[in-house]
């Protein structure tokens, strides 16, 4: 059934895109729309952009110098 | 939905959460089936939710959408960065779930599944989840400070400095009582320990191919490593098998210990990426589809819990851990019910991702429902297995004996009937030696998990699979807790130390970093190997000082919060967290003077440190364990300091917020809310 099968596929959309963003595996897209948003609103690029292995590397240095992780 | 239906809806729930509730408080004739608490549990939460968490947010803490969070206020890409609440209850019920809500449930089923299982669910509900919806709201109204910031800033400059000092406690004491475990689980285990130790080059596999190969790529190198894990725990059945192989990876209680205090100095001082990072990636996900598989084969298998209601160790003379239900029970199940730990996740990242103000709701409140949902079916996991064997495994060899035979006699005699040759077979269909004085808890969760995988798939030719996919499971997070753990320790270390000596403050000097992560792995470690030297199996005295540490932390938490609520002039709700925050701390006071000062050497650590002394008095000590038993003596008195300390900083906050109360309540003192001031939002409901 088309609708049936449409139906299915968005659900399966959805579900891969919660299990991006959930993992983190879509922090650093979501970091370029943030970019490039901050960009268009202040029109020039002051903000330097980081690559993908910096920003990665930069996230890990956050994340793991504070608690986050629990009994 | 009209009004009517919605009320019948309500009722119908309210309903059958009462009836299974009470089915589990009230049948003592037949053995209850597990549905019975998978419905009590549900049902109380989602009325709990419903109406207890929407009255908190409507009437206590006035959420209010049309205020601006700091997500948005201060979005900058990478720390404050607006989350949609689904992602972010994940990302927060990954953070706050690890092996507390596991191994305190097992441990507290020694009483029976009755005490353990009304605590979770009322503790929960009425404690746990408060307290962190609470937090999470506070720090989100100051711009995502961490609970040490708001007591500065709330209670006062020594309550911060308290709530600093009780956090760096409670990591030390946490870290050696999960390292503890994971020994426990692994000694002269040869299959669970190459399991175990594999999953170190895999961690550093995935760490390099996210580092290099496909940088930030964390869903398929995820996937990639918890594929190798899986085939790690199949192949370490052909590594027992092997007579050399099995050999190698048969490794003693000491000999574990070391190589974990090792691994957690190697884990703290080498870069992120290449071991910690990636761990966590794969225990993220094995721990998320391990919960998912016990929820799913519990509700497949409906097993019959054999356990009692209550046991006779109600009384104080438990083997697994002595104490009375009261405060015991309370102290064991921490995480699960109310876990202080939550306040520094509640006041760490989540706050500081949250979209809009009434999202805290769902996020603090509901993620704490699910743990508790973790420790309920974790109590269900270990009152599935037959009490005798329940004891087998939980019961020290100092209390049992050493042979099965001693150990079926004396648990015979408790009321237990246990045969010898069933624990021994048991034993090898779960591909382990002996499952005698696997004190801890994993272990036994681990036997129940696996009866409850084999009865979904695999019937009996896969227990043992399913016994070691669960220890790998219960250890791969617990190692996680401990190198993160660790690190921040490190952090703490570093910041506490470059006070006294400038340049240890500074994070990126080589030195300073050894140094540092020595201190903090040599603390642990300390308390990890008077653990395991200990001959009444470490448990009884390690855990019940984490479990005091960790509710102490909580009474922190709920003292700055009742300190809040004040000042935002809520008097008439004080009792939300006011309530909880008055249990917590009656529990950890009786618990604290009770370990400390009980005449039971079994229960008060002075009692046993004046037993041992007076055995060496009178000579029945023999010469050769003279040294040891001296070490003992004093291990007991540290442990007895340490509890003490510990109360005296929650006195000395306790104090500390009542003189501020007293201010505000009688003297007329005008309240100074820390609060970010108030912008109003610029994004709609929908976004």
């Amino acid at each position: 059934m088309p609708q049936g099968m449409e139906r299915a596929s968005r659900a399966l959309r959805k579900a891969w895109h919660w299990l991006r963003e959930v993992t983190g595996d879509a922090a650093y897209e979501n970091y370029l729309r943030h970019c490039a948003a901050n960009e268009s609103r202040a029109n020039s690029s002051a903000l330097k952009k980081m690559t993908r292995t910096e920003f990665y590397s930069d996230s890990l240095r956050r994340k793991y110098s504070t608690i986050n992780r629990c009994c | 939905m009209n009004r009517l239906l919605k009320t019948i809806l309500w009722t119908g729930i309210s309903l059958a959460g009462a009836a299974a509730l009470a089915a589990i408080a009230f049948e003592r004739q037949e053995p209850l089936n597990a549905v019975w608490f998978v419905v009590a549990a549900v049902a109380t939460y989602v009325v709990a939710y419903r109406f207890y968490s929407s009255f908190i947010a409507a009437k206590v803490l006035a959420l209010d959408d049309t205020r601006a969070t700091p997500a948005e206020r201060l979005e900058d890409g990478k720390d404050f960065v607006p989350t949609n609440k689904w992602v972010l209850i994940g990302h927060h019920f990954a953070a706050i779930a690890g092996p507390g809500p596991l191994v305190g449930p097992t441990l507290a089923a020694q009483f029976g599944y009755l005490p353990g299982t009304l605590w979770l669910i009322l503790g929960a509900v009425l404690g746990g989840c408060v307290q962190d919806f609470t937090t999470l709201f506070f720090s989100m109204r100051r711009n995502g400070k961490s609970l040490g910031q708001m007591a500065r800033e709330e209670v006062g400059k020594r309550g911060g400095m308290l709530a600093l000092l009780a956090v760096l406690a409670i990591m030390v004491i946490l870290l050696a009582a999960v390292a503890l475990i994971v020994v426990k689980a692994l000694k002269d285990s040869p299959w669970g320990t190459f399991t175990l130790a594999m999953t170190i080059p895999i961690a550093v596999l995935v760490g390099i191919y996210l580092r290099f190969l496909r940088p930030g790529r964390i869903l398929e190198a995820s996937l990639i490593g918890v594929a190798l894990v899986l085939v790690a725990v199949v192949a370490g059945q052909w590594v027992n098998a092997s007579p050399s192989w099995s050999q190698a990876f048969t490794l003693s209680g000491p000999t574990l210990a070391i190589a974990i205090i090792i691994y957690g100095f190697a884990a703290s001082a080498l870069p992120v990426w290449l071991l910690l990072a990636p761990r966590d990636y794969l225990s993220a996900f094995i721990k998320v589809g391990a919960i998912v598989a016990l929820a799913g084969g519990i509700l497949f298998v409906r097993p019959t819990l054999q356990m009692p209601a209550l046991t006779r160790f109600i009384d104080g003379s438990g083997p697994v851990f002595a104490g009375k239900i009261f405060p015991f029970c309370f102290i064991t199940i921490a995480c699960g019910a109310v876990s202080g730990f939550h306040a520094l996740i509640s006041s760490g990242t989540t706050p500081k991702m949250i979209l809009h103000e009434s999202h805290a709701r769902m996020i603090g409140y509901g993620a704490m429902l699910m743990e508790s949902f973790v420790g309920v079916m974790a109590m269900i996991a270990a009152c599935v297995l037959s009490p005798g064997v329940y004891f087998a495994i939980n019961a020290p060899a100092g209390i049992v004996g050493k042979t099965p035979e001693a150990a079926a006699a004396v648990i015979h005699s408790w009321g237990f009937p246990l045969d010898p040759h069933a624990i021994i077979t048991l034993a090898h269909r779960v591909g382990e030696r002996t499952l005698l004085d696997r004190t801890g808890g994993a272990p036994s969760l681990a036997v129940g998990m696996a009866q409850i995988f084999s009865g979904t798939i695999g019937g009996d030719r896969l227990l043992g699979i399913w016994y070691h996919f669960a220890i790998m499971f219960e250890a791969l997070f617990i190692l996680t807790v401990l190198d993160a753990g660790t690190r921040v320790g490190r952090f703490m270390v570093q910041e506490l130390g470059g006070h006294i000596w400038k340049p240890l403050g500074q994070r990126g000097w080589i030195p300073g970093i050894l140094i540092s992560s020595a201190l903090i792995c040599g603390a642990w470690g300390y308390f990890l190997w008077q653990g395991v030297q200990d001959p009444l199996g470490g448990i009884n005295s390690v855990w019940p000082l984490f479990g005091i540490a960790n509710q102490l932390l909580a009474a922190v938490a709920l003292v700055v919060g009742t300190t809040i609520l004040l000042k935002m002039g809520k008097l008439k709700w004080i009792w939300v967290t006011l309530a909880p925050m008055a249990m917590l701390v009656a529990v950890t006071m009786t618990a604290s003077y009770q370990k400390i000062f009980d005449a039971s050497p079994r229960l008060g650590f002075l009692a046993q440190a004046n037993l041992l002394a007076s055995q060496i008095a009178t000579g029945a000590i023999p010469p050769d364990r003279i040294a040891a038993t001296q070490r003992l003596i004093f291990n007991n008195r540290l442990d007895a300091a340490v509890t003490g300390v510990l109360a005296l900083m929650v006195c000395a906050l306790l104090f500390e917020a009542l003189t501020v109360w007293a201010g505000i309540l009688f003297a007329g003192k005008q309240a100074a809310l820390n609060e970010a001031p108030y912008v109003p939002t610029r994004w709609a409901e929908g976004d």
